[in-house]
């Protein structure tokens, strides 16, 4: 009696998460499509260049990327990685390619802008790891200022540098 | 007297419980970028399999938050609840173990910061009302 009611209640419970799991990837069909193909696509929504002044728009995030995508992308040259640490620690390492942009000129500036990147390309930007929100707010900027396709590699400098990937400690 | 309280308790406990879990489920529902990106601070799981969690797990609460307040398959929603209580706890505790400054992500994604070990006592409250719910939820079943 007891081995049937388990029975019973494993059955209820597989039955409930498949449920809900087809119905959750069912309404995230778009956000995993674009999150399994690394597209910037999944971002909340395209932000006109110039909302209208005193306009309530919900604000865009950018995308959270990974390490793998972000090596991909950055041996490819197909995108722009900017540090959004001061410039005194971009001085004294980055990852190797990337631009400097501190979080605090961003904010200066208001709708900073990447001098020679085109609105549509590919933006990463990356600070100090998991407990650096400056990539996180810079992004926020640069999906304000009109790029449209930006990303947040939450990992950083750290988790670059644990990968074995290459930095550079110049000033540039 | 003692049986309006006896029947009130258990009845009070599943509905809280149910109704945390769908708190919980709204805001990462109405959100999943930025769940899947508290996710994704736990390095736990990989790249895609973050959205996937983020896409998932929040129907799986709601679902289960729904049961238990609407008293129907109570003991398998609870049992979900505590192993989804379980798996939280063992999360945060990587985390802590390994010195990551993030947000649990456990409410609001995008609410104020709460630490981990904050999260894992709150974990460690709800896992033991499940654990009512469920005794409760026996002795009626007899």
């Amino acid at each position: 009696m007891a081995q049937k009611s388990w029975l019973k209640t494993s059955l209820e419970i597989a039955v409930i998460v498949l449920a809900s799991a087809l119905f959750g990837i069912a309404w995230n069909r778009t956000l995993l499509a674009d999150a399994w193909r690394g597209a910037p696509a999944g971002q909340a929504a395209p932000v006109p260049q110039q909302a209208a002044p005193g306009s309530q728009q919900a604000e865009a995030l950018p995308m959270p990327i990974a390490l793998a995508q972000v090596k991909e992308l950055h041996d490819s040259g197909q995108a722009v990685l900017v540090d959004a640490r001061s410039a005194a620690s971009f001085a004294k390492e980055h990852i190797a390619g990337a631009r400097s942009l501190p979080l605090e000129e961003a904010t200066r500036q208001a709708t900073p802008q990447l001098k020679g990147v085109a609105k549509d390309a590919v933006i990463i930007a990356y600070c100090n790891g998991f407990s650096c929100h400056d990539s996180m707010d810079l992004g926020k900027l640069l999906i304000k200022a009109g790029y449209a396709s930006v990303y947040v590699f939450e990992g950083g400098l750290p988790e670059w540098r644990d990968g074995g990937y290459p930095t550079s400690g110049g000033k540039q | 007297m003692k049986s309006f309280r006896s029947s009130m308790i258990p009845l009070a406990l599943r509905i809280v419980l149910g109704a945390i879990f769908i708190y919980a489920a709204i805001p990462k529902i109405a959100d999943p970028v930025t769940f899947a990106g508290s996710v994704a601070a736990y390095r736990i799981l990989p790249y895609f399999w973050s959205y996937v969690t983020a896409a998932v797990l929040p129907f799986l609460e709601l679902t289960c938050g729904v049961l238990l307040i609407l008293g129907v398959r109570v003991r398998s929603g609870a049992l979900i609840i505590g192993a989804l209580n379980v798996v939280f706890m063992a999360a945060l505790s990587a985390a802590m173990i390994r010195g990551l400054d993030i947000d649990c992500g456990c409410f609001r994604p995008d609410g104020p910061k709460t630490a981990p070990w904050v999260a894992l006592l709150r974990d460690v409250f709800f896992l033991a009302m499940t654990a009512a719910v469920l005794r409760y939820e026996r002795l009626r079943a007899r």
